[in-house]
């Protein structure tokens, strides 16, 4: 057993509307990598982690995780990961400890380990003192930290998360990333997480995949995504609205620049160079007479190499069924 | 890690387990349905019992008589409760997180339907009690008693598949529920209130031979008012094992069409 998973041309396609969902996707996660995969509503991101832990059967392809066919060997795989779906699984009529100590029991430990794992996880999760109380009545940060707990239960190899921070609020987000960090960096957990929030990727991936369309259509480190659209990002807005198109146009002829995006009024420009670079453009836009409200020179962020790659902007805190 | 094999077994009984707490956590969810059963039998009993002076009745018991009736109704509300908790199962998400595990597929399915049955059996057990303090007699005393709670039983697990099935088709608690109350005319058109030889209606006598609820109040009222008399009995375990065959079935189709992962 080991705690990576391979994908080689993994597709799915939905009988019911004969939706391809998945079309041709193949990526490697490394034990004790932080891997996270990230895509519009409807990329097929979902349906990859239901191929990965065995909820549905690919219709092409194959993946292992920890060295076992998804398909092949469901039973093993699932002693193997943990997963929270975007959905949190929890009886509201049970008590977060009594959610535990079934989950573990169904694991196969003994009614007794069973209990002592319950106290262990209550205790990570800072849930010791509702451990007594339904889940009927957590708020919704709660039932996230318990939905984490239970799928730390058989201390599994592989975590996999499907949007597990989504419609929660900044402290609870952060304070599930801070486990999520703790879990891969102290324990060497392997992570497989996908994400809206950027930002999440961003800060807790060693790796990133962007699905689009059911392909992936880039991979990389945060910093290798964000070198591929160039180091700086200038944003301008001009006095006319109308001269945004204009201001593109002259700057693709005189300076001979290809990544210009405009978006909700703003020219987008990605360089190499943006300190420099910036006066240039000053100069020729000076030149065509093209009036500049603001200015805003900044480091991309994946929100805009998404943008770039899928033409798409993030939609964040939406549901996805993708 | 702690690793052992998943014994089916345990599984269910993990899971039956675990439904039994939630439903003794829900009382208004199983309550209603029992009162309105001895509410049933208590009217029946107090408004209609005359009728036992007519002498088709030879003499019976009204009360005995009339039992089944309430146990059956009984068992027909408690069974759709095994659909709907498969359906908040999946609707919460508890459904999926069990799939997520090891656990036998058979055990995450039987669970609830287990648990229903032992629903039925108290309530069989409340209703018997309620009869009891009423004044009911049993012609073969206790070991009768007893075949009354397993007829009820095997006629709310054929019941319990429907409900169960419905639900996992559906997917939806409103349709698990509703799929009972088909249920519900095969009680009425039956021999209900009165003996088969007294149905006035020609149309009636028809339903009451060919619906299968007739043989489970005949074999129930004749253990408890005539004896044991081996092929009238038989007549109502026979009704209840070809409806199990077909109901569990179908709820072990729609189970298979569930988790599997097409």
């Amino acid at each position: 057993m080991n705690g990576t998973i391979k994908v080689k041309h993994l597709a799915k396609t939905f009988k019911k509307g004969n939706v391809k969902a998945v079309k041709d996707v193949s990526f490697e996660v490394n034990e004790g990598e932080f891997f996270a995969f990230l895509g519009p509503n409807g990329a097929g991101k979902s349906t990859v982690v239901q191929i990965l832990t065995t909820l549905i059967n690919p219709t092409g392809g194959e993946a292992f995780v920890a060295g076992c066919n998804v398909s092949k060997e469901p039973g093993k795989v699932r002693r193997h990961i943990g997963v929270a779906l975007q959905e949190t699984g929890v009886d509201p009529d049970l008590t977060g400890r009594e959610m535990i100590e079934l989950q573990a029991q169904i694991f196969g430990y003994p009614k007794q380990k069973a209990k002592e794992r319950a106290d262990e996880l209550l205790k990570i999760v800072q849930l010791e003192e509702s451990s007594v109380r339904r889940i009927g009545n957590y708020s919704g940060g709660m039932r996230r930290r318990l939905d984490l707990a239970l799928t730390l239960v058989h201390e599994p190899k592989i975590l996999f998360l499907d949007e597990p921070t989504t419609g929660l609020d900044p402290s609870n987000r952060k304070a599930i990333w801070k486990e999520l960090e703790r879990l891969n960096k102290e324990n060497g957990t392997t992570v497989f997480l996908t994400t809206q929030y950027l930002e999440e990727a961003d800060s807790l991936a060693d790796r990133i995949s962007i699905i689009n369309d059911g392909l992936i259509v880039a991979t990389g480190t945060p910093k290798e995504l964000k070198a591929q659209i160039g180091n700086d990002l200038i944003s301008l807005t001009f006095t006319k609205q109308e001269d945004v198109t204009r201001a593109k146009g002259a700057l693709e002829s005189e300076l001979d620049m290809a990544d210009l995006i405009v978006q909700e009024g703003h020219l987008n420009i990605y360089v190499n160079d943006g300190n420099k670079q910036l006066l240039q453009i000053v100069r020729v836009l000076d030149q065509h007479d093209l009036k500049i409200e603001t200015t805003n020179l900044s480091s991309p962020t994946l929100d805009d190499i998404f943008l770039k790659i899928t033409n798409e902007p993030i939609k964040e805190g939406s549901d996805s069924n993708g | 890690m702690i690793q052992m094999g998943n014994n089916v077994f345990k599984d269910t009984w993990l899971i039956t387990k675990r439904n039994i707490i939630t439903t003794l956590r829900n009382p208004f969810s199983f309550i209603p349905n029992l009162m309105i059963s001895a509410f049933f039998l208590l009217v029946y009993e107090g408004g209609l019992s005359g009728i036992s002076q007519l002498p088709t009745f030879e003499g019976a018991n009204y009360l005995a008589f009339i039992l089944p009736v309430s146990i059956v109704s009984a068992a027909i509300g408690g069974a759709g409760g095994a659909g709907q908790g498969i359906v908040k199962d999946i609707e919460n998400g508890f459904f999926s997180r069990l799939l997520l595990t090891p656990a036998s597929r058979l055990a995450i399915v039987l669970g609830p339907i287990i648990a229903g049955m032992l629903q039925l059996f108290v309530q069989t057990l409340f209703i018997l009690v309620i009869a009891y303090l009423l004044g009911l007699e049993s012609a073969t005393g206790f070991g009768g008693i007893l075949f009354v709670i397993l007829i009820a039983v095997g006629w709310g697990l054929a019941f319990a598949g429907y409900s169960a099935g419905v639900a996992l088709r559906t997917k939806n608690a409103q349709a698990a529920q509703a799929g009972t109350f088909i249920f519900f005319p095969l009680i009425f058109l039956s021999t209900t209130f009165v003996p088969y030889e007294l149905i006035e209606a020609q149309w009636l006598k028809v339903a009451a031979t060919i619906n299968p609820t007739t043989y489970i109040f005949e074999s129930m009222r004749t253990v408890l008012i005539d004896g044991w008399q081996f092929w009238d009995l038989m007549q109502g375990v026979f009704a209840i094992l070809i409806a199990c065959t077909i109901t569990i079935t179908f709820a072990a189709v729609s189970a298979k069409k569930a988790v599997s992962r097409g």
